[in-house]
Formats: C-alpha cells, structure tokens, sequence
C-alpha cells in the first residue's frame, strides 16, 4: 500500500516546500518510490498475485477496494516510477522543475498512476482513470503555452465522454456480476449475451480508444502536445496513453471477451488506418512536436491492432512495444524540448545546421532516432518484429499495411533529424547538452538495447499473467483463431 | 580454442573496435585509431582463414535464446560452413584492405574516428548477416548493414556544398532499402507460419523430406525474398539509391557499395537455394530482372561523366549478372562472380578513390586525362580493374563472367544474345572511362595539376594487392577444360550449401563450344579495347557537354529519366496526400465534427445546469473527496482496529 500512499505524501509535501528545495526533493521523492517497487520486484514471483489492499467484506453499491498487482501490473509500475524519474531529471536544467506546484501535480500524477495499474475493483479503476486527468489538466493549464484554452477543452471534452461511456459500461457490467472486484469481472457471466457484453466492452473500448489514441478520435492529441509544456507531454504520451492499453490486455479483454468477438476487426482496421494515417500526416508536419504526435498515432496504432488479436504472442510483444514506446516518447519530446528550449522554436523550416554547433546532441538525437525507427539492438524491433508476424498471421492484408510503418517511419522521422540537425546552418549559437540530459539519453538508450537484445526479461514477466488469453481462446467456442 | 570460441571472437572483433574508438577515439591519435581499426579487421580475416581451414562439416554455435514467443523462439544462433565462411574471407579480407586505404584517404578529415567506428560496425553487421544460422539473424544482420550505410553515404552531411544532397542521398537509400526489408519480413512471416522455425538447416530438411509440400508457399516466400533482394542489391525497380549512394566517401563506396553490402542480396538468394528451386516461377523473374537490370544499367554507365558514377551503375550493371545466374539456378557461379566482382570492383573504386585524392577532390572525367604518368601505380592497378571487369582473356572477371555467359548460351541463345550486348556495353564504358582518365591531355587547368600527386603507400598497398587478386581471381574456379581435374575448385568448395544446377559443371558442355564462347568474348573484349583506343587516344575524342548530345546520349546521361519517374508517381502523390489529410481532412471533417457535438453538448449543458453547479469541478471534486475518504478509512481501519 505504501506504493500509492508514498507518493501522495510527497506529492502533497512538495506543495509546501520553498523553492530552492523542490527540485532536488522531486528528484529524490520519485526515485524513492522507484526503490520501494525495485523492493516489491525483488520479493515477487510472477506466479502469484500480490494483494496490497484486500477487505474481506463487499461495501454498498458492490464495492471491494481491492488492490493489487501481478507480473502485468508490476511491469507498468515499474515503467511508470522509472519513468516519473527520468522526466524530473530530463526538466532538471529547466525552470519548471523548482515549481512546488508542478513537482507537487506530477507525483500526483504518479500516485494516480500507481493506483490505476493496482486497481483489482472496477469502480476504483474508474476513479483513478478520472484521478490521472486532474494533475494531468492542471498541468497543461498552467504551464502550458497561455492561448490553450481551445485545445485544452478539446482534451477534456474528448476524455469525459471517454470516461462518461466507461462508466456506463461498469454499471451496466454489475448487471452480469456480483460486484466490482476484479476476480469476480472476469468471470462475469453474460450466458451468451454477446451482443450485450459487446456493447458494454464498446464503452469502455471508447474511453480506451480516445485515450490511446486510436483513429479517428485522436484529433485532441496534436494540439494538447503541442501547448503541453514538455514534461506534460511526456507524461501524456509515455504514461498516460499506456493506461489505456493496458486496460485493455488487463480488464477488456478477459471481461468481456464474448463481446469483442464483433470490436476485433473493427478496432484492428481502425488501428491499421492510424498506422498508415499517423504516419503520411507526420511526413510533412513541421512542428516537431506535432509531426512526433502524429508519429505515435502510428506507433500506437500498431500496438492497439496487436492486443485485439488475443494471441499471446501479440501481447507479448505489445509489452514489449508499450515499454519501448515510453523510451521513445520521452526521448523524442526531449529531444524536441532540448530545440525549443535552446532556439524557442520548434519548426523544421527555421532550424537546420544544429549538429555542426552541438555535435553531442547530434549525436544523441541521431541514436534517439534509430530507437524509434526500430532499428536492431533496440526493444522496438523485437516488438514490431513479433506484432507485424502476428497481424500478418491475423490477415495479409493488415500485415501489410502494418509494415508500411517500416518504411514510413524511416521517412518521417529522418526527414525531422535531417532538417533540424543537418542542411543549411541557420542556426549558429546552440547549447550543447546539460549533463542530466546526457544522464537521460543514456538511461533510455540502455533502456532500449537492454531490451532489444533481451526481451525474455519482459516475456517471463508477463507469461502468467496473460495466460488468460490462452484459455479464453481455447475455451470460447465462437471466436475461432484464424 | 574451439570453433565456437573462435566465431564469436572473429565476430566480436569489429564491434570491439568500433566500441573504442567511437568512445575513445576522439582524444587518440589518427595512427592509433586507423591501426586499430584495421587490425581488428584483419585479425577478424586471419580467424576466418583458420576456421576455413578446418571446416569440415556444417556447424551451428548457440550464442543466447533472444526471445521465446508463444509459438516460436528467436534466437542468436551462428553457422559455420562454406557458404558462410567464404563470405566471411570476402568480408574481412576485402574489408582489411579498403580499411588500409581509408587511412590514407581519410587522413585529412576531422571525422577521422567517426568514420572508422562506422566502417568497423559495418564489419561487424555485415558478419552477422552471412554467419547468422537463421533468417532472424540475418534480418538483424541486414538492417544493421543498412543503417551503416546510412551513417557513411551521409558522412559528409556538414559539408557546404553537398552536405544536404550528401544526406539527401543517404536517406534515399535507408528508405529503399527499408521497402525490401519489408518483403524480407514478410518472407520470415510467412517461413514462421509454415516451418515454425528460421533455421536454414531445419527448414532446408523439412523441404527435401517432402518438397511437393512447400511448392505454392516457397513461391510466395521466394518472391519476398527477391523484394528484398532487389532492395539491398539494387535492382530493378529499387535501384536508384546506388548511384546516389556514391554521395559517401569513396572507401565506403568500395567496400559497401561494390564487394559486400550489396552482394547480401545474392548471398541471400544463395542461402535459400532449396526455396527458390521450389519456385520456377520466382526464378524465372529474377532472370528477367537481372537481365533488364544488367542492360539498362550499362546503358546509363555510358555516358555518365563522374568517376564514381560510372563505376556505380557498373556495379548494378555486375549485380544484375549474377542474379542472372542465380535465375538460372547457377548459385556457385554467382558466388564466384561475387568474389572476383568484390576483387576488381574494390580495385577499381579505390583506384578512382586515388584519382579522386589526387585530383584534390575533382570528381568530373572531363576535367581529367593523361594521369597515367602523373599517378603511375594508380594507373596501373586501375588498368587491370578496367581489363579484369572487361573481360580480358585471362583475367579474373573473364572467367567469372565466362561461367555465366555459359550458362545463358545452355538456356537460351536469346538470353545468350542480350547479354553479350551487356558485355560489350561494359567494356565500352570501362575503356571510355579509362582513357578518359589517363590518356590524353590534362584538361583541368594548370593550378589543379600541379597538385597532382601518386597517394601513399597505406593506398597503394592495397590497389596493388587487388590487382594481382584481380588477375589471378580466375584460378579459383577455371572451367574443366583447362585442367580437367581440379577445375571448378569453388563450384566444388560451395556445393554442400547448394543445390540447384550445381551438376551443370561437372558435365559441362564439350570443349569445342566452350572454347568458341570464350573465343567470342575476347574478340569483344579486345576490338572495343582497339575501337575505345582509337576514339579516345588517337582521335582524342572527349566526353560531350550535355547541349552537344543526342538523344540517345540524353537519355543515357539522364539516368533514362527513372528518379523523375518514381518521383512523380510515389513520392509527390504520398506529400501531396500528407498535405491534403494533414490540413483539409483532419482540420474540415474530424475537428469541425467534434465541434458541432461541443455546440450539442453546450446546449444541453446549459438545461442541465439549472440542477449541477460547476460542471468540471463539483464533479471531480467529489469524486476526489470520495476517493481519498473510502481509502483513508480503510486503512486507519486496517492499522489501527486488527
């Protein structure tokens, strides 16, 4: 329980604290919670379910409060205090990080974040689903470019309906269900009912699909990272977005599985679109940041059409793709930040020549790009290696499509290293890195290669806790594998 | 040291290197840096010469299980046989030399350690790529390779003149590549659905104990497979990025660009063998395509007037020879005009690479003539590239193109036909090239010769040691009538990796036939070697400025108008529509609905209001309140009242 409790003391601590110390207690409060779930690593087995809050009695309205993590929940706790660290180091050299209120909101955030990942209720996954979008709102609000209001609301306004349908579908799941406790839900009967257990997986499908987002409800994305201060569109794209996919692998799909039967190849097609959609938009954005939103509608796509084939390979390898997507999106984002901050702004037309005036950071942003086009050696190309296979198997045509992101991905994301880094040097004064932006990059390169030589270390993590999908398929007599 | 040990320390070798120097190599000097590099290489050769020496039969060294997937593993398994290791002598050996080179040629560059990082991380992928025992490895080896490539054709990106079309080149060839790494992956897709394992060992098995099985699916697998191919080994339709791949500094054009990257494809092709005798169809393709490759690509060698440029549509011109052999089933044959290919395209390329260092960077022939006495071994070794890739009687690439010439006339007489014009089209660009270059006059001003100088030693070293490669390369493979016997060494070395038409050697056509092809193909050789000595010698013709040619010059020296081709109907139509979704369809039809459901919403909101305060935050207020309480009463419940 301390897991969740430790971050929102700090949390509410660094909201009072003077300014000369936020920045290091930040630092130092995230890394803590790092360590007290490097503890609870050490002390798991991936077999077993680990309950950290556990009443015996079911509260009024079929409340349980349950709360706990398997090998699943543990590999997104994990990412998620690993990765609150290193957006606090990655801000260190930036003014934003002695602010009490934003240190304060992002280990808000994190506790959220936390206790979403642990939720084993429904309706505490609900509220934390909603708790995340609080620190997340005023973040953008207040640290975010001043004239946002318009992409702002579009965000909230997107998320609340997302979030108004999940609700609907959790009460209208207690109809099939004693009460909210997770090991109850997944054993909901919907005795046939598959038109019904459709439509409710379609709600909760909802707020998942804007969140991630999936084609077409992404169109609050590019606007909300491109107001977001960096540190907001880091947490967004490298923890937020990642709730909803897992929410999917770890509700969706053992909840309700006689329904997705009818979403399958709908959400399949629709992230097959935003693969290819994603990707041809990115081609000639020229906000950096934007072009890296519409990027990741790319990337997500494909993890978003992997976990709705309900192999355990796609699933697999989607967790593999979930994690190196974060590494990718804090790497870019602070990539993209690094520019703004130096040259405040963020167009390719006006930037050009970096990599001759800061060679240390053309060189890192050269590796950065590598990771996110999945080059060997990296965790990206295990995973898009295995979920490309796996819709291929699914359908050619979708493989296809799939792979299109090989080559597009190549196009867009040299297109902007190449015309910020190289070209025309019209920039002549340039910064070179700070020494927590090289601590950074080199966290997440390591990050990247340790993953992309040794993927087992996920796959043996995660193995138990999706066995589900094994026995769903071998169990549920109306879907067929192809 | 065992075999196993011995592997993985010739592959770990140029990783090694590269891992120093590109940490290190900043603060050492260029000496130390260039040795090292170089050394790791050439130690790298001398393990392959040992492990060649002891090979007997094929070995398999299991490195780690990368992954283990619901229905498949992958893993980081290498194989020693001939196939391989020849590769591998090919790699190093060829790899020790250019590296020699670069250290002179690279001497005055401030990238100096960058370059050799590169240059010994390609080493590296690139042995990943042949000694990789499953086509997992091998992808992990080919797109390492590519991206290599990238870093080194891009090599100059700060330069002021042709920095941005420096990269510009780089990123077209990272890019089509990508598209035939693409069909590379859909070939492992399809061969892990089929076979469920990558080994080549264990899928060659599954196939020869029941071939009738697998003939519709190594079809589909096989056309991948050349995609992939056609991508990496630049051949049609994926060619264009060789010429433009010149863009990187002339070693890496001779070591990436002409002997190894871009034979991958081959090896490729090669290493499958048992798919693709599957697969007449396939086959039939890629004969096909190697043909119009080999023709279209020498037709645009012969006008092109910079140095490298010949040489480049040379090579696609060479590669498309020997998938011409591979589309007869002839897979050692290829091999062998892979090996003498990499002797006398290395020679060449480095030779153009000392002309280019003389010349103080000057990359147009018509600004050359009469070096052959200001750069003598220069000249030289660069005269016997140009007879070698000729077809002089005798030289290597006689005999390698000999075997293929061979083979066409046994399949068809057409084929026969159609390559011999590609022949003669190659020895007309060489001799034009040739003479261009070193005869004649000195026609780029006088300040510009006075610079003129022989290179060093570090590059003449290896210019001499793959002429004598490039004249005696043919004793590897001489065809049966010359010694009955121990001809076809290299046929015989690589036939236990090999099946296909491999039996064609050992019953090879009469003496009488073979005797008058070779007959032909001198008399070739040498009459465009007199014609090209009277055109450019004795008449002292020079190549035309673009306003003085005709048509079928223009559109030789146009490139036959291929980029402006791809570029009109790829490559504006996908900007053209990332224009049109970015700003008409995401901002008109997705934003504009979203807003008229905002306006739907604010309607209602404004009746509901009446009944809810602040809608945003009474709402999650409480919900917040509710939250922390339900949660701090459980736990003051739980700590205090057990």
């Amino acid at each position: 329980m301390e897991l969740i409790i430790l971050p929102l003391i700090l949390g509410i601590i660094a909201f009072f604290l003077p300014t000369n110390w936020v920045r290091p207690f930040g630092l130092l409060a995230s890394l803590s919670v790092l360590a007290v779930s490097i503890v609870h690593l050490m002390n798991f087995d991936p077999a077993n379910y680990v309950l950290i809050l556990n009443p015996a009695e079911v509260f009024p309205l079929g409340l349980t409060f349950k709360m706990g993590y398997d090998g699943l929940a543990l590999v997104m706790v994990l990412l998620t205090n690993a990765v609150i660290s290193i957006i606090l180091l990655a801000n260190w050299n930036r003014e934003i990080s002695s602010n009490a209120r934003f240190t304060g909101l992002v280990l808000l955030m994190q506790c959220a974040l936390l206790g979403l990942f642990t939720s084993l209720d429904g309706i505490l996954f609900y509220t934390f689903w909603e708790l995340t979008l609080i620190p997340i709102f005023l973040i953008l609000y207040w640290f975010g470019k001043q004239d946002n209001n318009r992409a702002l609301f579009k965000f909230f306004l997107y998320t609340l309906l997302g979030s108004l349908m999940m609700l609907l579908s959790f009460i209208g799941l207690a109809y099939f269900s004693p009460n909210f406790s997770y090991f109850q839900l997944v054993q909901a009967n919907f005795d046939g009912k598959a038109v019904e257990a459709a439509m409710i997986m379609g709600g909760i499908l909802f707020a998942f699909a804007v969140k991630i987002p999936l084609f077409p409800f992404h169109t609050w994305q590019a606007p909300t990272y491109t107001n977001a201060p960096m540190a907001g569109t880091m947490l967004l794209s490298a923890l937020m977005l990642k709730m909803a996919l897992y929410g999917m692998i770890k509700w969706m799909i053992p909840i309700g599985f006689e329904g997705l039967v009818y979403l399958k190849w709908p959400v399949i097609t629709l992230g097959g679109i935003g693969i290819v959609y994603g990707a041809i938009i990115a081609m000639k954005q020229k906000d950096l940041k934007t072009l890296f939103a519409y990027a990741s509608i790319s990337h997500l796509g494909l993890i978003a059409a992997g976990i709705m084939l309900f192999t355990v390979s796609a699933i697999e390898a989607s967790m593999v793709q979930i994690i190196n997507h974060s590494i990718v999106a804090v790497a870019l984002f602070l990539c993209a930040g690094i520019i703004e901050d130096r040259l405040n702004t963020r167009n390719i037309d006006d930037l050009g020549g970096i990599a001759k005036v800061a060679p240390h950071f053309g060189f890192w942003f050269a590796v950065m790009t590598f990771i996110s086009v999945s080059v060997p050696f990296t965790a990206g190309f295990i995973g898009e290696f295995v979920l490309i296979k796996e819709l291929f198997t699914a359908h050619w045509v979708i493989g296809i499509t799939a792979a299109s992101t090989l080559v597009f991905g190549a196009v867009y994301m040299l297109r902007a290293y190449q015309g910020s880094m190289f070209g025309p040097t019209k920039v002549t004064v340039f910064k070179d890195l700070t020494w927590n932006e090289y601590a950074v990059f080199g966290i997440l390169t390591l990050a990247a290669v340790g993953f992309g030589l040794y993927p087992q270390i996920i796959i043996d993590f995660i193995k138990p806790s999706i066995k589900f999908t094994q026995e769903l398929m071998a169990g549920d007599l109306t879907f067929t594998k192809k | 040291m065992g075999k196993d040990l011995l592997l993985l320390t010739l592959i770990s070798l140029p990783l090694i290197g590269a891992a120093i120097n590109g940490v290190l190599g900043k603060k050492m000097p260029k000496l130390i840096v260039g040795s090292l590099a170089t050394i790791m290489v050439f130690v790298s050769f001398l393990i392959g010469l040992t492990l060649f020496s002891g090979l007997d039969k094929t070995t398999i060294v299991h490195l780690f299980q990368v992954a283990k997937f619901d229905d498949f593993t992958l893993d980081a398994n290498f194989q020693i046989d001939s196939l391989s290791i020849w590769m591998t002598l090919i790699i190093t050996g060829i790899g020790s030399l250019i590296h020699l080179f670069s250290m002179g040629y690279m001497s005055h560059d401030e990238g100096y350690h960058k370059f050799f990082t590169y240059l010994n991380l390609f080493i590296f992928s690139m042995l990943l790529l042949v000694l990789g025992s499953n086509y997992f490895v091998l992808f992990f080896g080919w797109e390492g390779v590519g991206i290599c490539s990238y870093l080194l054709i891009g090599f100059h990106y700060n330069d002021a003149e042709k920095g941005i079309a420096n990269s510009l080149a780089a990123r077209k060839a990272f890019i089509m590549n990508r598209i035939g790494d693409a069909g590379l992956l859909f070939a492992l897709f399809m061969m892990l659905n089929k076979f469920h394992t990558l080994e080549f060992v264990e899928i060659g098995k599954m196939i020869t104990a029941s071939p009738e099985l697998y003939t519709g699916i190594a079809c589909a697998i096989t056309l991948c497979l050349f995609l992939a191919a056609t991508g990496k080994s630049a051949q049609i339709p994926l060619f264009t990025w060789l010429p433009d791949a010149m863009a990187g500094p002339t070693p890496v054009s001779a070591l990436i660009h002409a002997a190894t990257m871009v034979t991958a494809g081959i090896y490729l092709t090669v290493r499958s063998n048992f798919l693709f005798e599957l697969a007449p169809t396939t086959k039939d393709i890629i004969l096909v395509i190697g043909i119009a490759t080999t023709v279209v690509a020498a037709f645009i060698a012969m006008r092109q007037n910079d140095i490298k440029k010949v040489l480049a549509y040379s090579t696609v011109s060479q590669l498309g020879l020997m998938f011409v052999a591979l589309g007869m089933g002839a897979y050692t044959v290829a091999l062998f005009h892979v090996t003498t290919h990499a002797f006398f395209k290395a020679l060449l390329f480095l030779g153009s690479g000392s002309v280019i260092h003389a010349m103080s960077d000057e990359q147009d022939i018509r600004k050359m003539g009469g070096l052959s006495k200001l750069t003598p071994i220069t000249h030289i070794t660069f005269l016997i590239g140009t007879l070698a890739i000729a077809g002089f009687p005798f030289l290597s690439g006689f005999f390698s193109k000999d075997e293929i010439l061979a083979h066409a006339w046994m399949s068809s007489p057409i084929v026969y036909g159609i390559l011999m014009i590609a022949v003669t089209m190659t020895a007309i660009y060489m001799f034009r090239l040739y003479f261009l270059v070193f005869h004649g006059s000195f026609r780029g001003g006088e300040k510009l010769k006075s610079h003129v100088h022989e290179s060093g030693l570090s590059m003449t070293i290896p210019l001499m040691v793959l002429a004598v490669l490039s004249v005696f390369g043919g004793i590897l493979n001489l065809p049966g009538i010359v010694f009955h016997n121990a001809g076809h060494w290299m046929s015989h070395f690589l036939e236990s990796t090999t099946y296909g038409l491999n039996q064609i050697e050992t019953e090879h056509m009469d003496g009488k036939q073979s005797i008058i092809l070779m007959c032909i193909a001198s008399v070739v050789a040498l009459s465009v070697m007199t014609w090209a000595y009277i055109t450019y010698v004795k008449k002292q013709a020079v190549a035309k400025e673009d306003a003085d040619m005709n048509a079928w010059e223009k559109l030789s020296s146009n490139k036959l108008y291929i980029d402006e081709l791809y570029q009109t109907i790829f490559v504006q139509p996908i900007l053209w529509l990332s224009t049109t979704l970015g700003s008409q369809f995401e901002q008109r039809v997705l934003n504009n609905g979203i807003f008229r459901l905002t306006s739907a919403i604010e309607a209602s909101g404004n009746y509901t209001r009446k009944w809810q305060s602040g809608f945003l935050s009474s709402y999650l207020f409480w919900m917040v309140m509710g939250i922390i309480g339900f949660i701090s009463y459980y736990i003051i419940k739980s700590t205090f009242w057990n």
